[in-house]
């Protein structure tokens, strides 16, 4: 198993690799200069002589090596990230890892909440569901799910901001990242994407209710609930795909609900950054974000291969089969 | 004893009949809207929903309903063909990739899916409007780049299956050529479960296009479409809700109906028969 | 538990159940009744669709949502009876204690992801039959008494590293250790080969002997029935045909329906084989040394050597995992030989791929088990036979339907028959499609993949005819796969025995069991034939 482990990392490496090679692809295909895009407007950097600021410019075109063939830029700018120098921000002047590492963890902080919510709303709403197929309870969960599904995070998002800061004045309205603030953003959030959680609980709980074992099971006169928390802990195992994606769309996706709440995580960092244009910060976001991502894929191969005794022993799984 | 076993495909048709009603308002935009969408009239701006203006008017004073049927346009065949590109390279992808399991082709394109899952379609998103500037335009680079992938995988998984069963090896033997098989056996198998995700999808894709459009990174104002007019109305939003509030119900709308029908597609492709506890 | 003076365990009377299939009602059981006596063995005999299985699952509560069970009534040993149409069966006290039941896949009754010491200890610390540190023991003893040479080994497993036979005696165990009064077991075996069959039947026979068991065996098989039955039941589309003394009933049948299935047996096992041809000097299909391994270390086939002349007709007797369905991959083309040379006609086709491989499926064909699944069900029969045709880019639209329907003919189906879908049409029917189309590109060797298997004893008696019709008329050669040695011996000329991935021996049909010299086949044989005693 643990030669399994490697090649997973190995591969998760690859990636990562691969996709850094894109993203720099992606940069230098971009419109403008890159230097004078790393620089900023000359307005910006304060510089009304303009001789000066393409004295500058120069420097840091030699500096950056970007006289240099591509590949060889490639390889410095690598050898840069791999020593986590991410440049420094053009309107701050910060850098922009430490930037990166102050806002990170809120955001999480915040997707986790969610998750956790999503997961809790799902095993509920979801078990319900399927115990009573076909039935009012599971037609009402149903439909207050297509609807839930059918509303933009960010109308979900104003209209209960709207409610509880102004309405009841019960929700404060501040930049702070404050554990009294996370629990409306979260909730938001949670709820948004609780709807495919419930619909996949519920359709794989009813696929193994139908199994053999637990008509066995039943008649061996073992009670109702217990063979359903056999069936359920059978049913969550291909769930796991689904909190991997859900993790990645909260870390990634969380731009919209923080800039409404002004919650001070990375996405509304980057959001911000895009209107400034401050390129070094949006380069520095691309690469944690696409870094969260394999490393969230990474930790699902490895969670599999620990809780299905069938692929631990002998026999592959890929997480695209899963899908 | 037996409960609902008659399929009362009730969803589905109440889907079909919002996405009826909203097709026919927003192709007949053109005679159905009281006014003209770009009129500018400053004297009745950021009015409340009225008689004369029953979606109310946004600051320059233009009518929100008019401004919503005509943007309907814009933003739904801007998402269907997004989504039908996504859908047709994923639906090849995934046909040739599953076929030939196995081989290194089929590893490519694997390792390929999983650079493209490392990024999340926001960040692919806001990373193109930060280099290549704001426009519905790149958004939708983005999402035909990122939004394949589903497809992909689930053709993939499903001709998979499909060829662990026995006509598959039955076409083989009867002497079918690969691309036949394709053609034949495996596409028609995968065409249901896609067209299913498809609708699905689509509803997704409007509500994530309406969310960039809302932070500012898609279609630019003035033209009049679902994702610009979110963003306009999002300064006002305290004083004025209805300037977001409307085109956001009309998205509502447009993605329940969507959502609907693919979950009746769904349950009248696949039963469950559970036993009695 | 206290017996009922008069001896009978279980009554049931009255039952009717129907299942609502698409708006209609569809009756499965009529109002059927019948007794088992204390300490008897009843085998419940009948065909696909007859509705056995609804009993076993309406005597334990188990029938899915859409069934309805209109009236019945239950009484098990000297219990009150219970109205199984009622709302509130108190099904919490007979499930597992009054009656228990066997299913016919045991490796799916099973948690697949629990271990099997752990499916003891659920059922043994629920009924309080032991004690937490007691149970270990008490599962091991449970198994050890169940011809389980290692139970601590086999309760560490998982259920999917066990043998299907292994599965079906652990589920055996754990139905028997809450002493039930009542066995139900829905087709305990068919799903085993001949050797694990005959040692489960065997099990139960001596377990019920043991704890004065009343067993309801219910199955599709004469033979099954015949081996330890006392009592015998036939059922034909919800209704008793027939019931009796085992012996009797199966050597001096009433009912015309059990005459009928009795005939069918034994057409089966009347000898009307050929001739065998005069052997030409060159033989069709020449295997050497055929060997296939599956990716990391399973070694499917190895060291195969087999010899197959023109218009012969060869056996391949296995027991399931043995690798005769990886053999007849590898001779059709849909697997690659990891070692050796399949000849045909001198010509190494083992590892060709592309067109030219394609070219010699004209000259190999292939008929399936399940003749359903390897029809596409939104077809007609005509075009399902034109098929091959198309793929092979042969003869022009009118030749091929003219050929198309000329082998309809030859088969069986004629007239309207067919223009419909195989939904439309029987299992027997949907197999003679399936071999209609494997002719009509006129192959040299026919191979035919347990293509009986699935059928109904009837219906298979009817294939093999057709199948020996056809051999004689259109003078292919035939590679027969079975796991039942009736289905060979009276068809074939040659024999090959399977095991573990080569041949034990190969024999002369005529010549088993006098010429053989293998422990192996004798073993089979003897299962084979101790199940039909007294047939």
């Amino acid at each position: 198993m643990y030669k399994n482990l490697m090649r997973k990392m190995l591969w998760a490496c690859l990636t990562l690799f691969c996709a850094t090679l894109i993203l720099f692809v992606l940069i230098r295909l971009a419109p403008g200069d890159p230097i004078r895009l790393l620089l900023g407007p000359p307005a910006d950097v304060a510089m009304i002589d303009t001789e000066a600021y393409d004295r500058k410019v120069n420097e840091l075109r030699a500096h950056h090596g970007l006289d240099q063939p591509i590949v060889v830029q490639y390889v410095s700018w690598m050898k840069r990230l791999l020593q986590f120098e991410l440049g420094a921000s053009i309107h701050t002047g910060r850098d922009v890892g430490a930037e990166m590492m102050d806002r990170l963890p809120v955001t999480m902080l915040l997707s986790i909440a969610a998750l956790a919510l999503q997961i809790v709303l799902g095993l509920f709403f979801g078990t319900v569901s399927a115990l009573r197929a076909g039935k009012v309870q599971d037609q009402a969960i149903r439909l207050a799910c297509v609807t839930i599904a059918s509303t933009p995070s960010f109308a979900l998002g104003l209209v209960l901001l709207s409610f509880f800061a102004v309405t009841l004045g019960a929700y404060e309205i501040s930049s702070d990242a404050g554990i009294t603030r996370l629990w409306l953003p979260a909730a938001t959030l949670g709820l948004m994407g609780a709807p495919p959680f419930i619909r996949i609980i519920r359709a794989n709980l009813l696929s193994e209710l139908g199994r053999t074992y637990v008509l066995s099971a039943l008649s061996r006169g073992l009670d109702r609930k217990r063979v359903v928390r056999h069936a359920l802990r059978n049913a969550l195992l291909p769930l796991i795909t689904l909190v991997a994606l859900s993790l990645t769309m909260l870390v990634s996706g969380a731009v919209v609900i923080e800039s409404i709440f002004s919650w001070p995580g990375i996405g509304k960092y980057a959001l911000d950054s895009i209107l400034l244009k401050d390129y070094p910060v949006i380069q520095g976001y691309a690469l944690v974000m696409i870094s969260v991502a394999i490393l969230i894929h990474l930790l699902v191969d490895v969670v599999y291969a620990i809780m299905d005794p069938r692929i631990g022993r002998n026999r592959e799984a890929d997480l695209h089969e899963y899908a | 004893m037996s409960t609902l076993n008659a399929k009362r495909p009730v969803g589905l048709a109440v889907g079909v009949v919002i996405l009826g009603f909203l097709a026919i308002a927003i192709l007949g935009a053109s005679w159905l809207s009281p006014y003209d969408p770009l009129k500018q009239q400053v004297s009745e701006r950021l009015q409340k929903p009225s008689v004369e203006h029953p979606l109310g008017t946004d600051r320059f004073g233009r009518d929100v309903l008019s401004r919503t049927l005509h943007g309907g346009k814009n933003t739904l065949l801007a998402s269907i063909s997004a989504l039908g590109a996504a859908l047709a390279i994923g639906l090849v992808i995934g046909l040739v990739a599953g076929m030939y399991h196995g081989s290194i082709l089929d590893t490519l394109l694997m390792r390929l899916i999983d650079v493209l899952l490392a990024f999340p379609f926001m960040v692919l998103a806001m990373i193109l409007a930060a280099l290549f500037g704001t426009s519905l335009l790149h958004l939708l680079i983005a999402v035909v780049s990122v939004w394949w992938v589903s497809f992909a995988r689930l053709t993939r998984s499903v001709v998979l299956h499909a060829k662990s069963e026995v006509s598959f090896a039955a076409a083989r033997v009867l002497g079918a050529s690969n691309g036949t098989i394709i053609c034949r056996e495996l596409l028609p198998k995968a065409i249901s479960p896609v067209l299913i995700m498809a609708t699905f999808e689509l509803g997704s894709l409007i509500l994530s296009i309406a969310a960039l459009s809302f932070l500012g990174l898609g279609a630019q104002p003035p033209s009049p479409e679902w994702g610009s007019m979110l963003s306009d109305g999002r300064d006002h939003f305290m004083q004025a809700p209805h300037i977001l509030l409307g085109p956001a119900l009309f998205i509502v709308l447009t993605v329940l109906a969507f959502n609907l029908i693919g979950e009746g597609l769904r349950d009248k492709l696949d039963p469950y028969e559970k036993s009695e506890l | 538990m206290p017996r009922q003076a008069s001896g009978a365990m279980l009554q049931l009377e009255d039952l009717h159940v129907d299942y609502s299939q698409n708006g209609t009602v569809v009756p499965v059981l009529n109002h059927l009744s019948f007794e088992l006596g204390k300490g008897e063995i009843v085998s419940l005999l009948g065909e696909s669709g007859s509705g056995k299985s609804t009993i076993a699952r309406a005597l334990t509560g188990l029938l899915p949502p859409s069934a309805n069970v209109g009236s019945g009534s239950m009484t098990i040993g000297s219990e009150p009876p219970v109205d199984l149409s009622g709302k509130r069966v108190p099904w919490r006290r007979i499930r597992g204690r009054q009656v228990a039941m066997l299913f016919q896949d045991a490796q799916q009754a099973l948690n697949p992801v629990v271990k099997i010491k752990d499916h003891f200890k659920e059922s043994l610390l629920y009924h309080r039959l032991a004690s937490p540190n007691e149970v270990l023991d008490a599962s091991a003893r449970l198994l050890a008494a169940l011809n389980f040479s290692n139970p601590l080994d086999v309760l560490e497993r998982y259920p999917f590293q066990l043998s299907g036979g292994m599965c079906q005696r652990i589920c055996l165990a754990l139905a028997l250790c809450l002493k039930p009064a009542v066995l139900v077991a829905d087709e305990p075996t068919s799903a085993l080969d001949t050797v694990s069959q005959k040692e489960v039947l065997d099990l139960i026979a001596s377990k019920q002997r043991e704890l004065g068991l009343t067993v309801l065996l219910i199955t599709h098989d004469i033979a099954v029935a015949n081996a330890i039955s006392d009592r015998v039941i036939v059922l034909n589309e919800g209704v008793i045909e027939e019931e009796g003394d085992a012996r009797r009933v199966l050597s001096k049948p009433i009912a015309a329906y059990t005459r009928q299935l009795l005939a069918a047996r034994a057409q089966l096992s009347a000898p009307t084989r050929d001739r065998e041809p005069s052997r030409e000097d060159e033989p069709l299909l020449h295997i050497i040394g055929l060997e296939k391994t599956f990716s990391r270390k399973k070694r499917v086939l190895q060291a195969v050597d087999l010899t197959l002349h023109r218009q012969e007709i060869i056996g391949i007797l296995g027991q399931s995992g043995c690798g005769k369905s990886t053999l007849a991959k590898c001779i059709a083309g849909l697997e690659l030989p990891s070692g050796g040379r399949i000849l045909f006609r001198g010509r190494d086709i083992g590892r060709l791929r592309g067109r030219s491989r394609r070219e010699v499926c004209q000259r190999i064909q292939l008929v399936f088990q399940d003749a359903r699944a390897s029809l596409n069900p939104g077809r007609t029969a005509l075009q399902l036979v034109q098929e091959p045709l198309r793929y092979m880019n042969i003869a022009d639209k009118k030749e091929r339907e003219n050929l198309s329907a000329f082998y309809l003919n030859e088969v069986g189906i004629v007239g309207d028959l067919q223009k419909r879908r195989p939904p439309q049409l029987s299992t027997g029917q949907c197999q003679r499609i399936a071999i209609a189309r494997a002719l009509v590109l006129q192959p040299e060797v026919v191979i035919c993949d347990e293509a009986v298997s699935a059928l109904d004893m009837s219906v298979q008696a009817q294939i093999l005819a057709l199948l020996q019709r056809l051999h004689r008329q259109h003078g292919f050669a035939v590679v027969m796969i079975s796991h039942d040695i009736r289905v060979l011996r009276s068809f074939c000329h040659h024999i090959a025995i399977m095991k573990e991935g080569s041949f034990c021996e190969i024999v002369r049909a005529h010549d088993l069991p006098e010429q053989s010299r293998q422990a192996y086949t004798h073993l089979l044989l003897k299962c084979a034939g101790d199940m039909e005693v007294g047939l």
